[in-house]
């Protein structure tokens, strides 16, 4: 049943994950949007924002003359592409995904990859750990009703112990 | 008046150094008149900036333009509520509130816990004097408000328009209380580094502080929000900014170091990394501080005079060595006694909560520095916006989400499989019914509208999860009480750490729903119109009535547009955008006008306008943004119910100790 669960799960995410990654960036509507989030601003203030978040008459004045363009047909990588020749990268909103660049992109997931990692082998350790602990009282635990008499209250006492253990672990602080 | 706040400047920092000294001189060579004299040190030291802080003050509002920050951020039109809020608007003034609150702070820890324990105040006193040193230093010798100019001008050159918005008299307080308030738990984990007193007491003495900080430190984000969302006219409210990264990085370390230190107190573990995460989150108070004030990052949140980046960047390269080596000292003290059970429990949610949050403090810590990197690297600047910040932290985000419901009904230790089936079952059936009914009413074109589906599948499953754990709690306690909301209360009355932070959680729900509704769903148009002239969005018509120049001061002229918004034939309201222009300078701030329902905002611009009265309008039509702004205040009752002083709390404690202390006794024995 467990194993069923998981197989479902991870075509479901496989899935979900394939439809995101191909799902179309922008609908036609969005298209003027779509550039104007791709740059950024240059007016004379140096505002430092991205163009559809800006409102400076700059702004305003690329905004028209990017529907132009796009009017006339030009595409959108296409304008973003003069663009980056006009005024080099810092044009763009965010870093492109070659070269030197891909690293801002890559690092982030990098890390959380490896300290995912780290995190299930500190767990792995711990448990792995605790399993010949486990094991060992139970094998006393055996001997101890094998033999009977006065361990058996004992095992009985330590398997109570971990039951309040598991109860009190329920509590709220 | 001016040479009072100056003198008291200085006397501030000559007792400060005095009482850094002797706060570890009493300490170390357990001196009780050392520490007795240097008990006195956190009210003088208050008193002198608190009177620096009256003369500052009082110069705004007698127009002493004799001193050059209060000509350069005021002048004589200038409303009192903004004189009153210029004090912070710069760069030496927001330095001196600083150390305002600080001092402040300081006092109140003072008096908590001037008997509570001797070994460990006195060092943490220590640090927060230390820390009010350094900004003392700077306002004394390096960028002192009570600078003056020779010959005082008539008028000064007056407030940057952008401020003069009630959200920013509010806001910087907000996030100056929630930065400097982690000061508190940062002076006193150095304090138990220092004093080898490393078990879970400077937690407990901290842990108000640390929610409280929080809690300021995330309304502060909200309320900067708020402010980009009315003032600054483009119809969003969060633009990834560098100095809005600044503020938002410590909440998100913060919010992690607030999980982690559950697990030290519920199972003595994680104590390294408690310790780490309360440096990290003092360190990102110090970088938003030293990004706003070193002029290295173009931001509109910058200050004109951007000129300490040298000296924040020392005090956190000695932040970080000092401390790192204090805990690689502490290192055999800092074990943990216990370790975790299963990779299955909620003591490993905690832990892949803490990798996601920390994951989206670091990608948005690199996206921050990565212009300054690729400059290095390549001799290119490059630009890091928004389309970066939500590609990367997005996902991430919407993984943490999902933990936000798995973790309070995930079991302790070890969960079992019938134990999964029990508590997630009907949470994730909701949310399956929740995304069925959804899937054929939202939008799915593009990716970000599926990232908003899955978002408010996630929304229905973390609520869904909440809500049942406030119904099985009441109906526990039902058979004892007359009422259900009475069982409720008595719920959350007797556990007020658990549902203020479940509460909290919920708060957290919504902000997550209104911005994926928002930044998905939103839309705009914009028109050129001659009065009588309609532009129409959604189910909205805004017809063009008028429109009106208004002098409103001698600096300050308004140009307002009037249009009628109808729906269904029907006039709902009358909208009343506008433009100011001020006085020397350039640019004229849009006021927007904002129809503000939980379903949707109506947001209209003045964009530009003619002689003849013709007016371009900008209309926004953006989705649930009202629960952004409703999450927030849902956060603040939730944190108010969480750090409500609670008396059951602390026998509660004991007593699960008590009880702890024998079971491990015996089943280890």
């Amino acid at each position: 049943m467990v194993i069923h669960l998981k197989k479902i799960s991870v075509v479901f995410f496989v899935v979900l994950f394939i439809t995101i990654v191909n799902s179309s960036v922008a609908s036609a509507g969005a298209i003027l949007s779509d550039l104007e989030n791709q740059l950024m601003c240059k007016c004379d203030d140096k505002c430092g924002k991205v163009l559809i978040n800006c409102t400076c008459s700059t702004a305003d004045k690329n905004r028209k003359k990017f529907t132009k363009m796009l009017e006339s047909g030009l595409t959108v990588d296409q304008i973003v592409q003069q663009q980056i020749e006009k005024y080099g990268e810092t044009i763009l909103s965010a870093p492109s995904k070659n070269g030197f660049n891909l690293t801002a992109w890559v690092i982030p997931f990098g890390a959380i990859m490896i300290g995912g990692i780290g995190i299930r082998k500190l767990v792995n350790g711990w448990v792995e750990k605790k399993k010949p602990a486990i094991e060992l009282k139970n094998i006393e635990g055996d001997a101890a009703s094998e033999s009977g008499g006065e361990k058996s209250s004992e095992v009985t006492s330590s398997k109570y112990s971990r039951r309040l253990k598991d109860e009190l672990d329920r509590l709220e602080t | 008046m001016n040479d009072i706040g100056e003198f008291a400047l200085m006397v501030a920092l000559a007792t400060s150094i005095y009482g850094t000294v002797a706060y570890v001189m009493a300490a170390r060579g357990n001196r009780i008149d050392l520490y007795l004299s240097a008990d006195k040190v956190p009210f003088i030291t208050w008193g002198c900036v608190m009177i620096s802080s009256i003369a500052l003050w009082k110069a705004f509002f007698t127009n002493d333009f004799s001193l050059q920050y209060v000509y350069a951020y005021s002048n004589i039109e200038l409303d009192y509520f903004y004189k009153f809020s210029s004090f912070w608007g710069g760069q030496k003034g927001s330095l001196l509130f600083w150390v305002l609150i600080l001092t402040s702070y300081m006092i109140v820890v003072h008096i908590q816990n001037r008997s509570k324990n001797l070994i460990v105040v006195p060092y943490a006193m220590a640090v927060m004097l230390a820390i009010t040193v350094f900004f003392l230093l700077l306002l004394n010798f390096s960028t002192n408000p009570f600078e003056r100019i020779p010959l005082p001008p008539e008028d000064g050159r007056g407030l940057n328009p952008l401020l003069q918005n009630y959200w920013m008299v509010i806001h910087p307080p907000t996030l100056y209380l929630g930065y400097v308030g982690f000061t508190v738990p940062f002076a006193f984990a150095v304090a138990a580094l220092i004093s080898k007193n490393l078990d879970d007491a400077w937690i407990r003495l901290t842990r108000k502080w640390t929610v409280v900080s929080w809690f300021f430190l995330c309304m502060g984000n909200l309320f900067g929000a708020s402010w980009a969302y009315v003032e600054l006219g483009w119809g969003g409210y969060w633009a990834w900014d560098p100095v809005e990264n600044a503020a938002f990085m410590p909440l998100i370390v913060a919010t992690a170091y607030l999980h982690s230190v559950m697990i030290q107190e519920k199972k003595d573990m994680m104590k390294v990394w408690n310790m780490s995460l309360i440096l990290l989150t003092f360190v990102m108070t110090i970088f938003g501080t030293f990004i706003t004030r070193s002029g290295l990052i173009q931001s509109v949140h910058t200050f004109d005079e951007a000129t300490l980046g040298y000296y924040f960047l020392g005090l956190l390269f000695f932040i970080i060595v000092s401390c790192t080596a204090l805990i690689v000292s502490r290192l055999s003290l800092l074990k943990s006694k216990n370790e975790l059970d299963s990779f299955l429990s909620r003591e490993a949610g905690f832990l892949f909560n803490n990798l996601l949050l920390l994951g989206i403090a670091f990608a948005t810590f690199w996206g921050t520095i990565f212009p300054i990197i690729s400059e290095a690297v390549r001799g290119v600047k490059i630009t890091v916006g928004p389309p970066f910040y939500n590609q990367v932290n997005v996902p991430i985000g919407l993984a943490l989400l999902a933990l936000i419901g798995i973790g309070p009904i995930i079991a302790w230790r070890k969960a079992t499989w019938s134990n999964l089936k029990k508590n997630f079952l009907k949470p994730l059936m909701f949310a399956a019914v929740g995304g069925a009914i959804l899937f054929p009413i939202v939008p799915l074109s593009n990716r970000s509208e599926i990232y908003t589906y899955i978002t408010f599948i996630l929304c229905i499953f973390v609520l869904s999860s909440m809500l049942i754990e406030f119904y099985k709690g009441t109906m526990a306690r039902y058979a004892s009480s007359q009422t259900y909301l009475s069982a409720l209360g008595s719920l959350i009355w007797n556990n007020k750490r658990r549902y203020g932070g479940y509460t909290v959680h919920i708060g957290i729900v919504m902000i997550y729903a209104g911005i994926a509704a928002s930044s998905s769903y939103g839309i705009h148009t914009e028109k050129r119109l001659k009065i009588g002239e309609t532009i129409e969005i959604r189910d909205y018509t805004l017809r063009y009535e008028k429109l009106a120049a208004i002098q409103a001061t001698s600096v300050k002229t308004r140009i307002v547009a009037q249009l009628a918004v109808e729906k269904d034939g029907k006039r709902i309201w009358t909208a009343r955008p506008e433009k100011e222009f001020y006085k020397g300078q350039n640019q004229p701030v849009s006021e927007v006008d904002v129809r503000s329902t939980m379903a949707s905002d109506l947001y209209v611009i003045l964009a530009d306008f003619s002689e003849d009265e013709s007016a371009t309008i900008k209309v926004y039509h953006n989705p649930m943004v009202k629960w952004l702004w409703t999450g927030g205040w849902i956060i603040a009752l939730g944190t108010m119910v969480s750090a409500w002083p609670d008396r059951l709390e602390q026998r509660r404690r004991l007593e699960r100790l008590k009880l702890q202390k024998i079971v491990f006794s015996s089943a280890q024995g």
